[in-house]
């Protein structure tokens, strides 16, 4: 390879037998031996030598027992520390006749607790000591000693150097990727006006690069209350395979359209990459691929289970109604679902707005577990249109899904004038529509009502265009204090919203003709009392006056049991934080009747109620089978 | 001239060759040609040969032989050609290339010591790096190594215990 | 007094070899009549490990098939997959690779001085050339993490970026062994004792070179300028004015001579590289360890480490895990096929020095 026979410069061969002495000169100079160990040369700052763990930081995700090629890496239960969402109870214990010190693990370590230090000596005659726990001086003050009492002649795995660090991890370099790809949003100036759906969805190359973001390590999994297999169906998207996503979702949960829309989320507060950077969007991923997939019956072909004759009846076509709706008729039973509005959702089609949950996703769901044989009721009022003692007889098994619909008022003076948040709501997605004053003022600091105040502004604006508007909050809670997510309390300032908090109503104020004129409001001492309970106190004499012309009220809701009879009311048993008990089944004090969702859990959420729904369905199956009726 | 020698391959031998990219072509020969392709390389000035090597495809119950050749000219040492045959798993008998290109040996000989094909010719085809018999060449897809530790070395005990 | 035909073993331990690696002579007297090798001693499997690990689980792995130069390994795996996949590396990575293969080439080198003139008997620049290359690698330490298998150079860039305080070192240390040439001119490459000793010794023509697939110094020792650094560049190759130097004679004494040579121009060019380095970031990151996978496809790429041609010819099968993996080592053909042929007609008393200077690394043979 190359042009034949081209000889570069003269050779100029020189060789002398004298030119050797030379080298005496160097008998004069001092020799560059190093006297080791008496004499020591200081390591690079980014030797790789053994692990350093940060025990607090340290979430046990196990991405370093993934990642090492020499399989030297296992993570091992510790039953001291208390497995939480986001920490398992496990530690990365590393054998050191097995690793190649190539660093892998430090660089793929989401939290980056996992470090190499500058120690490499280890001399012991017992062969098990080369296997240890990765520790650091903060859980191990032992082991790691300061200056003064570390001797090089005793170095080991178990006498080592505080304030060693050498190889850390660097976001820059990292194997992962800390940046979430950015969801489009409508812009803020035209989403305000109208009540389009904000959040635009991600493409079909966005998803695939967002997806392709998981580690894999299911910290999310076991923070989901109905423990969804997300890194399976995040991987079904990542190879742009929709249908096997979606068949992956329905395992655990028959709803993706509207979870996708309005969950908590409490898989990306676990998901280990929002420790030092954003987490997967887990759930815009699961908003793509129920939007991605047009027909749910051809891309996933349920067939229910040869039919039972059993017959169970559903109160409430909320989340947690339609769930075990769906999971009961997979087993073959028939199911029977009432509800009092004209479509399916309960709370999901009356409460959030169009703008976060438009009607059709709530439909598409809705239509797709109608076609697995479940009959609804619509318009059926149960304790109207039919008797609770009517269904106990006719069905062999009920399931209360009713939820916590109706709102409760403050109580205060005139406070007839008030609207109810829930029934506002209400009136503007599926009814008849509110109209809106000028200056609206709502009461509260939760979700609903940032929902209520929202929906108020964008009401306004269509409305009264071109007039000076404007809607207030005013809440008890202070700011970090409100229980309102983050997200929606951000949107809402960036939309205009005016904040009052730390003041409580006291009397709503009414002018001559008997319209409201404002809200006159109290300064607020402290809302918790020292175990946390709600129990707020006020300075009295500190008021001052909110001028508005509609006051809406959206302070909390609670469930309606009106319908229930009153032997068998007495009869329901009741935990000390006034939610309905169910046993590991779901079933209540009362036989054959189940419960779940809202009356019964803490969380108040959509998914906890289809946890509830799934556990309450296993709960029927296995009382049905049974019984033979 | 890159041309001509391309459609020369692909009329006069029953090949189809392939632009990887500027200076990298892959040329897919039938079996029974490849020697007379390599002696017509050689003569085109293709006389350095830098590596013989052998891929398993198991699924298709095929092994394949790769030639990669280059040049010692001035005006051909850019290009690398990747020459590729196929021939079946179950009877993997080939021709040796010794006598065109000298420096097949040692290739030839490793390529039948770890993946057991036949190379009728060779004068000396004899193990090259392994010291025991192996049942199945060590090489070909089918040969478990986990299993294969755990048969020959799994009554030693290991140190740390069982992981 | 008839001479007798005797086997003879020049086995994996002898002082004369370089690593572990066997040679079976048949000597009548002092003179050699046939030799075999025996390579094996170090087969370690790579190729097979390589398939049941991911592209990035391979990193850690491809660094140990040549212990002597462990960057040139990366070097050509991060290319071979580069071109697989289709990633860009930014131009200041290109840079540092430069560097870092400049001075693993050096290193190299350095140790080859080590062990030929070990070999011969010369101790004193023996110890010398192991001085350099201890703060040659002293300076891996500082800026790669690790001295003999650094792990440095992956798909998509370089690690980490050059720590501060850097390039005053690198310097420093390059201007000391550039100026310590003259010793070692003095002391070895200039001694009338190493002249006959290798004057003559080994002899390969250009011909039968050419006939058995040899690369890197025996061409060059035979006249012929070739360098895949200039035929293909690769990293920053084409932005480096360099010289490649050659000899006649085609014996051990032209192929030691290239070796000081080349330390010249290494020493140059990463001095040139330190001098030229422009800012930017130094990693285009890959995708997910765990999720990454790389089309079908194949391809054949070639770098040229200190010891003539390496390549590495990958197969892809759309999967998270390589194919098939193949090294083209260059002691490959010299160690196995060169070697057998020099050796004939030679005295026992050579076998080493002819070894030595061809640089043959027993591990790269046997993988």
């Amino acid at each position: 390879m190359g042009s034949e026979n081209k000889s570069q410069k003269k050779t100029n061969d020189k060789p002398s037998a004298l030119g050797p002495f030379k080298a005496i000169k160097f008998l004069f100079k001092k020799p560059k031996t190093l006297r080791y160990p008496f004499e020591e040369k200081e390591p690079s700052p980014r030797l790789r030598g053994f692990h350093l763990n940060d025990w607090d930081k340290c979430t046990g995700c196990g991405n370093c027992d993934d990642i090492c090629p020499s399989q030297a890496i296992t993570m091992v239960e510790i039953p001291e520390i208390k497995a939480e969402p986001g920490k398992k109870n496990e530690r990365p214990r590393i054998d050191y006749g097995r690793c190649c010190y190539c660093g892998l693990c430090v660089d793929v370590c989401p939290t980056g607790s996992l470090r190499l230090s500058k120690d490499y000596l280890h001399i012991h005659f017992d062969p098990k000591t080369f296997t240890s726990f990765a520790k650091d001086e903060k859980s191990d003050s032992e082991h790691f000693l300061p200056e003064e009492e570390y001797s090089i002649f005793k170095a080991n795995l178990s006498h080592r150097k505080q304030n060693n660090d050498g190889f850390v991890s660097d976001l820059k370099y990292s194997l992962f990727e800390p940046e979430r790809v950015k969801m489009p949003h409508v812009p803020l100036d035209e989403r305000k006006l109208s009540f389009i759906e904000e959040v635009i969805g991600y493409s079909r190359e966005e998803a695939q690069i967002e997806a392709g973001r998981c580690l894999e390590c299911k910290l999310c999994e076991d923070a989901c209350p109905a423990h969804m297999k997300i890194s399976d169906y995040i991987k079904a998207i990542y190879e742009d395979d929709a249908e096997r996503s979606l068949k992956k979702i329905f395992e655990d949960n028959p709803l993706p359209s509207i979870c996708g829309r309005i969950c908590m989320k409490h898989c990306e507060d676990a998901c280990s990459l929002s420790i030092r950077g954003e987490s997967v969007a887990i759930r815009w991923l699961k908003r793509y691929t129920a939007d991605q997939v047009d027909d749910f019956q051809k891309a996933l072909r349920q067939k229910s289970a040869e039919s039972t004759g059993k017959k169970v009846a559903v109160i409430g076509a909320g989340p947690g109604g339609l769930s075990v709706a769906y999971f009961l008729t997979l087993k073959g039973h028939k199911v029977v679902v009432f509800d009092s509005l004209p479509g399916g959702g309960g709370m999901m089609r009356m409460g959030p707005p169009a703008y976060r949950l438009p009607i059709t996703s709530i439909d598409k769901d809705v239509e797709y577990i109608a076609s697995l044989d479940v009959e609804f009721r619509f318009n059926t009022t149960v304790g109207e249109d039919i008797t609770f003692e009517d269904i106990l007889e006719g069905y062999d098994a009920t399931y209360l899904g009713i939820g916590a619909t109706s709102s409760r008022s403050t109580k205060v003076k005139n406070f007839e004038k008030c609207m109810l948040g829930l029934d506002f709501l209400r009136e503007n997605k599926i009814g008849e529509g509110v109209k809106v004053g000028k200056e609206t003022i709502v009461i509260g600091g939760g979700n609903v009502a940032m929902d209520v105040a929202r929906e108020s502004l964008r009401l306004q604006h269509i409305q009264h265009p071109n007039e000076k508007t404007v809607t207030k909050t005013v809440s008890l809670e202070n700011w970090n204090e409100m229980p309102a997510t983050e997200e929606e309390i951000e949107d809402s300032k960036d939309e205009g919203i005016e904040f009052n908090p730390a003041w409580g109503p006291k009397e709503v104020v009414l002018d001559d003709k008997g319209d409201v004129k404002g809200l006159l409001c109290k300064k607020v001492k402290k809302v918790f009392d020292d175990q946390g309970r709600f129990s707020p106190e006020f300075y009295e004499e500190k008021t001052t006056l909110l001028e508005g012309d509609m006051i809406i009220e959206a302070i909390g809701q609670g469930p309606d049991f009106s319908f229930i009879p009153k032997q068998l009311m007495d009869k329901l048993e009741f935990t000390e934080r006034r939610k309905v008990k169910v046993d590991e089944g779901g079933q209540t004090s009362i036989s054959r009747v189940f419960a779940g969702g809202d009356i019964v859990n803490l969380n108040l959420d959509a998914v906890t109620a289809i946890a509830d729904a799934k556990t309450a369905a296993e709960g029927i199956d296995k009382l049905l089978k049974k019984t033979k009726r | 001239m890159n041309k001509s020698l391309k459609k020369k391959l692909e009329s006069d031998f029953d090949s189809s060759v392939e632009i990887l990219e500027k200076n990298g072509w892959t040329i897919t020969a039938n079996k029974n040609q490849v020697l007379d392709i390599l002696r017509f390389l050689k003569g085109e000035g293709f006389d350095y040969l830098a590596l013989i090597s052998c891929v398993d495809w198991i699924e298709k119950g095929e092994f394949e032989l790769i030639y990669i050749l280059s040049s010692y000219l001035a005006d051909k040492e850019k290009m690398h050609l990747i020459l590729k045959t196929r021939i079946p798993r179950k009877k993997p008998d080939f021709e040796t290339t010794i006598h065109i290109f000298e420096n097949a040996e040692p290739y030839e000989r490793e390529l039948h010591e770890l993946f057991g094909v036949n190379f009728n010719g060779h004068p000396r085809l004899e193990p090259l790096f392994l010291d025991r018999n192996y049942k199945t060449p060590p090489f070909r897809k089918d040969f478990d190594t986990r299993k294969y530790v755990e048969e020959t070395f799994g009554s030693i005990k290991s140190v740390e215990g069982k992981k | 007094m008839t001479e007798r035909e005797l086997e003879m073993y020049f086995g994996p331990q002898h002082m004369g070899m370089v690593g572990n690696f066997g040679i079976t002579l048949t000597v009548k007297g002092d003179r050699i009549l046939k030799a075999k090798a025996n390579p094996g001693y170090l087969h370690r499997g790579f190729e097979k490990l390589m398939e049941l690990r991911t592209w990035t689980q391979n990193s850690p792995l491809v660094c140990r098939v040549n212990v002597m130069e462990p960057h040139s390994m990366e070097m050509v795996y991060s290319m071979a997959v580069e071109k697989l996949a289709g990633i860009k590396v930014p131009m200041r990575a290109k840079y540092i690779r430069t560097l870092t293969l400049e001075l693993s080439r050096l290193a190299s080198h350095l140790f080859g001085c080590w062990a030929y003139a070990n070999m011969l008997g010369f101790d004193t620049v023996a110890q010398w050339a192991m001085y350099h290359r201890d703060l040659i690698l002293d300076l891996f330490e500082d800026f790669t993490g690790g001295r003999v298998y650094p792990i440095y150079i992956w798909p998509g860039g370089v690690r980490r970026d050059l720590p501060d305080g850097f390039k005053e070192k690198a310097l420093n240390v390059l201007h000391e062994i550039r100026s310590k040439i003259s010793d070692y001119d003095a002391t070895f490459f200039n001694n009338k004792l190493f002249y006959d000793r290798a004057k003559g010794i080994g002899k390969i023509s250009q011909e039968e070179a050419k006939n058995l697939g040899g690369t890197g110094q025996i061409l060059r020792g035979n006249g012929v300028e070739s360098d895949i650094r200039k035929i293909e560049p690769y990293a920053a190759y084409d932005k480096i004015d360099f010289e490649i130097p050659t000899r006649e004679g085609g014996d051990a004494y032209s192929r030691v001579w290239i070796i000081r040579d080349e330390m010249i121009q290494s020493v140059h060019i990463a001095m040139k590289c330190l001098e030229q380095m422009p800012e930017g970031s130094v990693y285009n990151k890959v995708p997910n360890p765990f999720k990454w996978k790389i089309p079908k496809g194949e391809t054949y790429v070639r770098v040229e480490s200190s010891r003539g041609e390496l390549g590495l010819y990958m197969v892809s099968n759309g999967g998270d895990k390589p194919y098939r993996v193949h090294f083209r080592t260059p002691s490959y053909p010299h160690g196995l096929t060169i070697l057998e042929k020099i050796l004939v007609g030679e005295n026992i008393a050579d076998v080493g020095n002819i070894m030595i200077s061809l640089y043959v690394t027993p591990p790269e043979i046997d993988r």
